[in-house]
Parts: structure tokens; sequence; C-alpha cells
């Protein structure tokens, strides 16, 4: 303890925060898959900064376009826009898919590899017990994740800047609904444990790695199908049978024909041209058309974050329970 | 402290509901501060048994107790090191050490770790993975060693290497194991690497124990004979664990239970002879030499 206290201040500080025990275990076991995270959200960043100083270019070349009406943009696109595009989409499907590669690795390299080898064994058999190992090994790459994709998603929501839906998509979009809020931090974290309990169930690194890629890849398009089911939709009747004409910003769902009795007819109730005539002739009363509005963005992000939070909470419950059945414990 | 390393009472161990047993009813007690061996053919139960011990896997039935107290109680006094030495491939032999200081907060001894690393001319800095058989033994001696454990369980520590790593690193082991006194369980089948190691034996097969006592008193309990084939008959008080028939030539492996009759010629088996004389013949009753009431006696 002299020593330490006798050391300068700068030593004692690296010191007093240099990562210990299981958490320098976690760290230095996983190197590679840490300088692949880190490098891979350097270079996110980077793309984020180059979208963001090309972006005013961009949207001066897609021209005027109100926002009420849908935007046929036929002028020819300059190379600042589709530079542009390019970069949404792709930065876009690198955030929204992270949960895939995070689940195999989680799966294979992370506790499948360390079951199967028997180094899960020794470390139970250093001073450190099963449940804690699991702990460590979880808890680790789930903080570094979600300062990870929390960065990632700031720096999104900032790059998109008005979040122009002619050159950054519309946020209904499966992929720009993901990365523009907490979805994208909750994900991946669903894919880890859904990995870390893959990896307990098979116990062998290259059918947990599969089977992690898989239940990460089944639990996205459940999301994906599911998601817009997960608030209420709202709902305009018009009486003009021409419908009514939805802001670009909002989500159609579907749309059709009032008809006198109440009821709600998908299909074109007329042989005529909508009209008067076809008014009275297929006893409509009017049109209606189901949506989700932009202010849905909030309320739908929350709760497809929140499955994803109780998917993940399972998922590690379930891993855990395997463990716990597996090794012996007091009493 | 206590003086009994390991005691099982009635411990059985299934893999799966309607598995084979593969420990049954074994009753045994391992005193502190020796070499014990344990030893079996494969499949006897020898891993199973230190994998209790070590607290990696539960009793089916029955129950175990290490220095005293619920092997994962334990853990922090007790080193592992499994048959196939699992270590990270990827970490240097520097970093693995590491990890031992980093995993055992407040008992690892870096200067003993460094001493078994450094006997066997290894860099710090080689990868695990470019590490013959006998280094990564060494490496997992080392890792097992400062923890500076009451308990080591030893999985057929030796099996793969070859006679001269397997001299030296029984060297090593030994040497530190009777610096910090800490008490050695070590299971194989080749029993020559234990004699002249061990002074504790415990034989195995088929999931019971067959023989359990200091090696020194089952040696001098058990007599092996040669004499005329014809005198079988006045072994009759005795305990034949075996005998064999060549021509007009009989020799036997006996618990004498008085004085022999003199036709005999008689020997104190070897540590081999008495192990395989009990391995060939299966149906010989156990016997359990208690350390503590010798030591009183």
């Amino acid at each position: 303890m002299t020593a330490l206290a006798a050391s300068p201040t700068a030593a004692r500080l690296r010191s007093r925060f240099a990562p210990r025990g299981l958490t320098w275990s976690v760290l230095r076991l996983h190197r590679t898959a840490l300088y692949v995270g880190g490098a891979a959200l350097v270079a996110f960043a980077a793309a984020m900064v180059w979208m963001y100083v090309i972006g005013d270019d961009a949207r001066a070349s897609t021209g005027p376009c109100s926002p009420s009406a849908y935007c046929l943009n036929l002028t020819a696109s300059t190379f600042d826009d589709k530079t542009y595009r390019r970069l949404v989409s792709l930065t876009a499907e690198a955030l929204s898919y992270l949960m895939f590669p995070v689940g195999a690795w989680a799966g294979g390299a992370l506790i499948g590899r360390e079951l199967e080898s028997g180094t899960a064994r020794l470390a139970w058999t250093q001073s450190v017990t099963p449940l804690r190992w699991l702990a460590a090994k979880l808890a680790v790459p789930a903080l570094l994740l979600t300062a990870g994709t929390t960065t990632a998603v700031l720096l999104n929501v900032w790059a998109r800047q008005d979040g122009g839906p002619d050159l950054a998509l519309d946020w209904y979009f499966s992929n720009t609904f993901i990365t523009t809020g907490p979805t994208a931090v909750t994900y991946p974290l669903a894919g880890l444990a859904l990995g870390a309990l893959a990896g307990m169930v098979t116990r062998r690194a290259l059918p947990a790695a599969g089977l992690g890629f898989a239940a990460a890849l089944a639990f996205f398009n459940l999301m994906d199908w599911y998601r817009w089911n997960l608030w209420p939709t709202s709902s305009v009747t018009v009486s003009d049978p021409d419908g009514y004409q939805l802001p670009q910003t909002a989500l159609h769902m579907s749309s059709g024909y009032v008809l006198t009795s109440g009821e709600r007819s998908e299909s074109y109730p007329c042989r005529d041209m909508p009209g008067p005539g076809c008014l009275k002739e297929g006893d409509v009363t009017g049109h209606y058309t189901v949506f989700h509005p932009q202010s849905h963005h909030w309320p739908l992000q929350l709760m497809d974050a929140g499955i994803a939070l109780a998917v993940a909470a399972l998922a590690t419950a379930g891993a855990f329970w395997l463990l716990r059945r597996r090794t012996p414990s007091r009493g | 402290m206590t003086d009994t390393a390991i005691e099982a009472a009635a411990l059985s161990k299934r893999f799966g509901r309607r598995g084979k047993w593969a420990l049954r009813d074994c009753t045994l007690q391992l005193p502190a501060g020796r070499v014990c061996a344990v030893v079996g053919p494969n499949g006897a139960g020898k891993s199973t048994l230190l994998a209790v011990a070590a607290g990696l896997l539960g009793p089916t039935e029955g129950s175990l107790t290490v220095l005293g107290t619920h092997p994962t109680e334990a853990r922090p006094r007790i080193a592992y090191v499994a048959q196939d030495k699992p270590l990270h491939p990827q970490l240097t032999v520097a970093d693995t050490l590491r990890l031992g200081q980093e995993l055992n907060p407040g008992r690892w001894d870096a200067t003993v770790a460094e001493r078994v690393v450094a006997q066997g001319d290894l860099a710090p800095k080689t990868r695990v993975r470019s590490l013959s058989g006998g280094q990564r033994t060494r490496v997992a001696l080392a890792l097992a060693l400062g923890k500076r454990p009451e308990l080591l369980l030893l999985d057929e520590p030796m099996a793969d290497l070859d006679p001269l790593a397997r001299h030296e690193l029984m060297g090593t082991l030994l040497a530190e194991a009777a610096e910090s006194g800490t008490t050695v369980v070590m299971s194989s089948h080749v029993v020559a690497e234990l004699e002249g190691s061990c002074d504790f034996l415990l034989l195995l097969g088929a999931g019971r124990v067959r023989l359990a006592g200091p090696l020194e008193d089952l040696l001098a309990a058990h007599t092996l004979l040669t004499g005329p084939a014809g005198a079988l008959d006045t072994l009759a008080p005795h305990t034949v664990v075996e005998s064999r028939t060549t021509g007009r030539h009989l020799s036997a492996l006996v618990r004498a239970a008085g004085p022999l009759d003199g036709a005999w010629q008689t020997a104190e088996p070897s540590l081999e002879e008495l192990v395989l004389a009990h391995l060939r013949s299966p149906d010989a009753p156990a016997l359990t030499l208690d350390p503590a009431r010798e030591a009183a006696a």
C-alpha cells in the first residue's frame, strides 16, 4: 500500500480504473471482438460525419418538395445525392443488422467455445463461481454494446438532420425505424442474450454461432412483421370517395370505403368511376384511412425496444437457469 | 485446516436419468498432506470423482466434502487440472498467468507460477496455441500451483507426455507441492508414473472403491506367493485376490489372515502387481485401510 501511495497520481488513477478480475479476463479473451467493434464504431462515425457534411448539397439537389405531397423527383441525381442515399441506406442496414453478428459471436466465441474446449471449467476452478462467470461474460459486452450503439444512434440522428424523407428515407422504413431510437440499442442486447442462450444450450462453438444467428434473425423478422401492431393506429374518415390524402410522413396501413351499414370495405364497391353515382349505388358514405402518424414514432419505439429488452431478459434468465442446473451449488 | 482432504459418503454419480453409473456407492477418505493416486482402468470413475471434488459436477446420490466443506465453498482453496488441459489458445503464457492472478484475487503467488514456467524454458510471450503437449501441461500446472491450493486435483496429468517430460514435470510438481504442503490427488491409468511419488492409493473399478489406504500399508497387507499348484487348499483361511496356475506352479496374491503355510515362497508385491491383480479379478473383495486408525495404532 505504501508503494501505491508513493506512486504518481496518473499511475494511481490508471490502476484504479484499469479493469480487474473477471472484467479483465473478458476484455482480454475477446480482444479481437473489441477491436473489430471499436473499428466498426469509428467507421460508422466517419460515415455519419461525411453524411452530415454533404447533407446540405444533397438536399439542395433534390429541389423543393412539399412535405404534404408525394414527391416525384425526376431531376437527375447529382453525385452528392447518390452518395448520400447510399450512405443512408448502408449505415442504416449496418446498424440494424448488428444483432446478427452479435448473436452469432455471443453463441460461438463468448459461450459455446468456452464450454466446448473446457476453458469455462478452467475459469470455474479458479476462485470464480459459474454464475459470476456468466454474469461477467454478459455484463461486459452488454455495457460496451450499449455505449457503442447509443453513440451510433445519436450520431445517426444528428447526421440525418431534419430527416428529409426524400433523402434520408421516412421514419417508417424498417432500417430507418430501428436506427433512429432506443430500438437500435436493445436489438443487439437481445442478440447477445439469445446468442448466450444458444451457447448454453448447444455447448459447442459452431452450432451455437449458427443458432444464435438464427434466433436473432427470427426475432428481427417477427418484429418486422408485427411492429406496426404494437400501438393503436389512427384513422380518418371523409365523405369524399376519393379518399384522404395522407401526409408523406404518415405510414399508410389500410384504406377503403365506409358503407351505409357502417361496415368497412377495402375493395371498391362500384362498377363506375368514383363519384356521386357510386355513393348511392354502393351504399358508400365515405372513405376511411388507417395509418400511423409520425407522432407514433416514439410510442412504437418504446414498445419495440421494450419487447427486445424482455426477450433479452428471458434469454438471459434461460442461460442462467441452464448453468445453475448443470453446475452444483451448495444446498 | 482439517486432516481429511476429501471425504465421500455413499457417493454415486450417474449421467442422465438412465445412464450408466460412473460412481456407485463410494465411501472414502483421502487424508490431507499426502500425494494420493487414484488408479483404475478407463471408465472406472476417476475423472468423475475428481470433477465432483472440484465442484464441477454434483453427486446424484450421497455426498462429498472437500477440506471439510462443500466443494463449491472450497473453490478458492482447490486447484484442478482437467485431462485435456484446457487453456485459451489465443493468450500468451504471460497472459495465461495474469488470468490466474485476476481470477484468484488475494491467493495468487506469481513467483511460484513464474518459477514453474521458467523451469520449462518457456518464453512468456509464446502463445499457448504454439506450445507442445509437455509445455502446455507445464503452463496448466503453473496456473494450478500459482493459486497456492490446499488441494490440487490432477486428472491424468501426464497421460500424453513423453517419459522425459513426464519425469521433469512430476519432479516440479512434487517439489512445489511439498514446499507448500499441498495435498495432491492425481488420477492415472499408467501405474508406473505413480511408483515412488505417491503415498496413498485409491483403486477404483467400475465406479466402486476396490482398494483405499496408505500405499505402504496396502502393500504390506498383501503377499505374493508362489508354490506347488496342489497347495491351493492351504490358502483357505486367507483372502485370495488372484491365483494363476502355470503347469504345476501356482502364483497368487493374497491378503494373509495369519501365518502362511511353509510351502510358499513369499514376497511383497510391487504397486503394479497389486493394482494389476485387482484389475484382473473384479470380484475380489474391496479393502479399505483407514489412515487415521493406522496412525493411531
